[in-house]
């Protein structure tokens, strides 16, 4: 076979399949990218902000996140009945809200010495903070008579606009919207008029909402808390290292003021970048984007630069977690930012692993049968990459048997070169991806925004060719510098105790996860055996074993032993 | 054909009205041009193929991608007592188990190769095949589809290899409060002897044998019953020649396609709790539901979007989001059944201190909405938005030629050819009055049922600043549904 090799070769790649996105700049410094499609009487246009949760310090993690949220809250003109009241009201609302701050400093200092026990529990709150509080009700009373309620988001609608939204990464922010092709005037008035003089207004109801966020993602699912937690001790030095939507502490800290200087800092024009996507002609919407985009000042140089690196790791790192879930592993590596040369051999390699035809699939899953899931990605964020595989593994085995085989495959990759055939397998699929990802509008923005925010839109259509030049030795040469055991962090999960799940032997309860693999193998192979004395034999050796142990043996030879006692005396009875 | 039915004009002429113009204060001083759109015309596309299906070919030789679809009259509701699991299995193995030619491995790689997609499933109320290529693999991929579709080899090992991932699945069934609350939810409003609620067991799954696995596919992949998607990069005559290759001398007899059953039973009122350890309540707010052909169809849809579908302009994500700050997300959906009336529901997270005193704002709410006359701006902004936001729902021609063969199955195409046509206008006609007399026949309190997954004893314990007695809320009584075991879905004790 091998010798017909050659006849599968013909390459796929045509390299012909650029997004022709144009880049202009405005006066201000903003920056503008357009590509124009006319499949649909729509637009989906969108922008972003080079900002993200590494941009924030302890004490207001997640506040990137917690701004997206405040820009949906409107302008002096829209989302209010009386401007001049709602911002007197604000301003009150921020007094009250300032004298709550210091009773909330007194409150953490009862938490320190033990005198509250949960800060976020409403029983717990001092009688002076209770007081406050109700000063902060009546004043959002009064303020509900002059807001509009989410008018920004019905004028979109009412104009036909879809799918209004936005995302913050650790590295950007960006917003989105779909609107009819004859409302491209509208979009201009709203993104720009948002950017131009945001009005922050209902800030502590948002800020539960985002706590509420924070509850349904990471606190109330079976892995949320430990991902984050996990994602804390893979990250040392750098911002990386703090969730998204923020500490809980911060999230319920984070101020008013805080979030005016945030903008101040982060959404100026030249930090910010417009795209549009969609049925409308460049050049009268360039002069649109100038004449509403262009009244944004333009900031004193540039926000400042996250300077912070990751210290390479020093160590493997390791994590066990019971939780509510089948057994798996989770093994990351350190890899570089986006951009970088040795990204497109990593996503390369990520591909020969995973997928149905991939290696771990073939081996952990079809093969070996030690897993029923298996996975690998390059994720390169901004400043910083991570390389991930895992599996997820089968009744009567251990995650630490997956993680050897996980190591045993990268070690053939290290030593064998990658087949011709598997690999350009492998660079069809990232070829015909080009083709596929050109489908429709929305998910075109959503591309360019991520590459974008991530540095460089211009990676879309740079990186094809990049990843079609991989070679085998590539792929050797990235997986010796990177996939070492100093490099890793290392997750390993078993199931809760008591949590469901289990069928197994009531004999097995109590034992951790390694014990309970080694107890069924050996059930197994002891109750297939028909052998009575060499069983009683192994009895015999077994009981002289626990009794020169004593109570240091441990409980999974006393497991054995009630197999071995049981099998013996079915036999018997036959 | 090119672009023929997918008329669309923008009067560029006006598009700009002066860049020299002062930037208005509000929006609503801006003019814009006018945007014409016309829906295409399924019965262009629909093409009765002499070898049993309906097609509907929508060529598009834009980039070098050939998708097609075919829907199959089939679903979770054939399956025999004891075999629960089988409709989905048959419909995942189907392409993922090899065929006589080929191993699933070959096939596999093969597709692999030539970065092709090949799927294959089966649902509650229709089954799936489809393929996803570039377009010079067509004669190649289509080989493969006639292969998966009449000769599957249901190979053992993957039999086997399914079946274990099925019940390493069922394992995690309490582990999550989402898959709990989407298990009881179904329970609840269809009633426990519903198809929809016949879920797998580990005894069922693991008595599904090669033959149920045969018998299930022969009996109901069959041309006649199929209705046939495909869009991309042909020529539309050739590509008719070829569908009549594929699916011509079916080696199979089959069997007609049953009707789907509708003998669901709604919950009785109450508010049924699942206690699970977590610190936020998932809430479901339920009523029976109706069917998407009746004729209140139209101002249900708006009604709903002004309670609870509309997001933020929505009236329950106001009050239970913004005002309140007590959910992430919260919403109402009001789908119009296909087959049998889909349930009413309004739903949110909250931290389990407010759990009650949210679904109080919600009951409100729904209260309101059928007392009270809503807006002129209220009505005007939703009909707007379904008004204008219609064209995406042919955006591509993938979406074009997806749409018109799910008509075709569901039977609409036939029943109400000019659906799509009527649609605006018939949104338009909606009145306030229609809004309140709707509300009013199918927002009714004393039949609602209210879903809780959560911690039950916080829950019930309530916010200090808002004490809500659970009673309160339904004219039934508080009801403590018990955890399943994951395996037989048994009552945990």
């Amino acid at each position: 076979m091998r010798i017909l090799l050659g006849l599968f070769l013909v390459p796929l790649w045509l390299g012909a399949q650029q997004v022709a996105v144009k880049e202009h700049q405005l006066s201000n410094g903003m920056k503008v990218l357009l590509l124009e499609r006319n499949d649909a009487p729509s637009i989906s246009g969108g922008w972003v902000a080079r900002v993200g949760s590494v941009d924030e310090r302890p004490g207001i993690t997640g506040m990137a996140h917690l701004f997206e949220h405040m820009m949906f809250k409107g302008t002096p003109t829209i989302g209010t009945k009386d401007y001049e009241k709602d911002i007197e009201i604000i301003a009150a609302q921020e007094k009250v809200r300032d004298a709550m701050r210091s009773e909330e400093r007194r409150m953490r200092e009862m938490w320190r010495r033990g005198e509250i026990t949960d800060l976020q529990d409403p029983d717990q709150k001092t009688a002076e903070w209770k007081q406050l509080n109700e000063e902060f009700k009546k004043l959002v009373e009064d303020h509900r008579k002059v807001i509009v309620k989410n008018e920004f988001d019905r004028i979109y609608t009412a104009n036909g606009g879809s799918g209004m939204n936005a995302y913050t990464s650790y590295d950007h922010t960006a917003y989105f919207i779909t609107v009819p092709a004859n409302k491209l005037e509208l979009f201009m008035w709203m993104e720009s008029e948002r950017l131009l003089r945001p009005v922050l207004r209902e800030f502590y109801a948002e800020r539960d909402v985002v706590f509420e966020e924070r509850r349904m993602r990471t606190e109330s699912t079976p892995l949320g808390k430990f991902f984050e937690s996990f994602n804390s001790l893979f990250w040392e030095s750098h911002p990386y290292s703090w969730p998204i939507i923020g500490w809980p502490s911060d999230i319920t800290a984070i101020s008013k003021k805080q979030a005016d200087a945030f903008y101040g800092t982060y959404y100026m024009p030249q930090n910010l970048t417009l795209v549009l996507v969609g049925n409308f002609k460049s050049k009268p919407a360039l002069a649109l984007a100038e004449k509403y985009f262009g009244r944004l000042k333009k900031g004193e140089g540039l926000p400042p630069d996250v300077v912070t690196l990751e210290q390479p790791q020093k160590a493997e790192k390791r994590f066990y977690a019971e939780a509510e879930t089948n057994p798996n592993v989770d093994i990351y590596w350190h890899t570089p930012a986006f951009g970088h040369k040795d990204t497109y051999p990593l996503s390369v390699l990520a591909q020969v692993l995973s997928t149905r035809t991939g290696r771990l699939h073939k081996e952990l899953v079809l093969g070996k049968k030690l897993a029923t899931d298996t996975w690998a990605w390059q994720g390169a964020r901004k400043y910083a990459g991570e390389f991930n595989m895992g599996a997820e593994i089968t009744e009567g085995n251990t995650p630490e048997m997956a993680e050897q085989e996980i190591y045993r495959l990268i070690e053939q990759i290290k030593t064998e070169p990658v087949p011709a055939k598997e690999l350009q397998k492998v660079k069809n699929n990232f070829a015909a991806a080009e083709y596929r990802r050109l489908s429709s509008n929305h998910p075109i923005l959503m591309q360019i925004m991520r590459s974008e925010g991530l540095g460089n839109w211009r990676e879309i259509n740079e990186a094809g060719p990049k990843i079609q030049a991989v070679t085998p030795a590539d792929l050797q040469r990235v997986a010796k510098k990177y996939f070492t055991k100093e490099n890793r962090a290392v997750a390993v999960y078993t199931r809760k105790p008591g949590t469901g799940g289990e069928d197994e032997d009531p004999l097995l309860a109590g034992l951790d996860a390694q014990s309970k693999a080694m107890a069924r193998k050996m059930s197994s192979s002891i109750n297939a055996n028909k052998n009575l004395e060499e069983l009683k034999k192994q009895l015999a050796g077994l009981e002289a074993q626990l009794e020169q142990a004593g109570a240091k043996a441990p409980p999974v030879m006393k497991v054995i032993r009630t197999v071995l006692r049981n099998r013996i005396a079915e036999l018997e009875k036959k | 054909m090119k672009n023929k039915t997918i008329v669309f004009g923008l009067l560029l002429a006006l598009a700009l009205p002066g860049l020299a113009a002062k930037i208005p204060d509000r929006p609503e001083k801006l003019t814009f041009p006018k945007l014409t759109y016309e829906p295409p015309n399924g019965a262009e596309y629909r093409v009765p193929l002499k070898s049993g299906p309906v097609a509907f070919v929508v060529p598009n030789r834009e980039l070098p991608l050939v998708s097609i679809s075919i829907l199959v009259r089939t679903g979770k509701y054939n399956e025999p007592k004891g075999k629960e699991g089988l409709a989905a299995m048959t419909g995942y193995l189907l392409s993922k188990g090899g065929t006589r030619s080929r191993s699933a491995e070959e096939l596999e790689e093969r597709l692999a190769f030539l970065a092709a997609g090949l799927s294959s499933s089966v649902g509650d109320t229709s089954g799936s095949v489809g393929v996803n290529l570039l377009s010079k693999d067509l004669d190649e991929g289509l080989t493969m589809l006639r292969e998966v579709l009449t000769a599957p080899r249901f190979q053992k090992d993957r039999i086997d290899l399914y079946k274990t991932q099925q019940l390493q699945a069922m394992k995690q069934r309490n582990d999550d409060s989402r898959n709990i609350e989407r298990r009881e939810l179904i329970r609840l409003a269809y009633g426990d002897h519903f198809f929809r609620s016949q879920v797998t067991t580990k005894a069922s799954i693991e008595s599904i044998t090669e033959a149920d696995l045969r018998g299930f596919h022969q009996a109901w992949f069959h041309p006649r019953n199929f209705v046939v998607a495909v869009s991309g990069d042909f020529d539309r005559k050739t590509m008719l020649a070829k569908l009549e290759a594929l699916f011509a001398k079916w080696p199979y007899q089959g069997q007609v396609a049953k009707p789907v059953p509708t003998n669901k039973q709604f919950a009785k009122p109450g508010v049924y709790l699942v206690d699970k350890e977590v610190n936020q309540g998932r809430v479901d707010i339920m009523l029976p539901g109706i069917l998407r052909d009746n004729p209140d169809y139209y101002a249900v849809q708006v009604m709903n979007d002004i309670l609870g579908g509309g997001g933020f302009t929505s009236r329950i994500t106001n009050r239970v989001r913004s005002d309140e700050g007590l959910a992430y997300s919260a919403y109402s959906y009001f789908p119009g059944g296909t087959y049998f009336p889909r349930t009413f529901v309004a739903g949110y997270q909250s931290k389990s201190r407010t759990v009650l005193y949210a679904a109080q704002i919600v009951l409100e709410e729904m209260r309101k909405i059928t007392q009270d006359q809503v807006t002129d701006k209220e009505i005007e902004t939703a009909k707007a938005s379904y008004i204008q936001t219609f064209p995406q729902a042919f955006e591509t021609k993938t979406a074009v030629a997806g749409t018109f063969a799910s008509e075709e199955f569901t039977g609409r195409l036939a029943k109400n050819p000019a659906y799509y046509k009527n649609f605006r206008a018939k949104i338009a006609a909606v009145t306030k009055d229609d809004i309140q007399r709707v509300a009013a026949k199918y927002l009714t309190p004393d039949k609602v049922a209210i879903l809780v997954v959560g911690n039950k004893e916080e829950i019930l314990k309530g916010h200090p600043d808002h004490p809500v007695n659970v009673k309160s809320l339904t004219s039934g009584s508080l009801k403590d549904v018990p955890l399943r075991d994951p395996y037989t879905l048994e009552p945990l004790k």
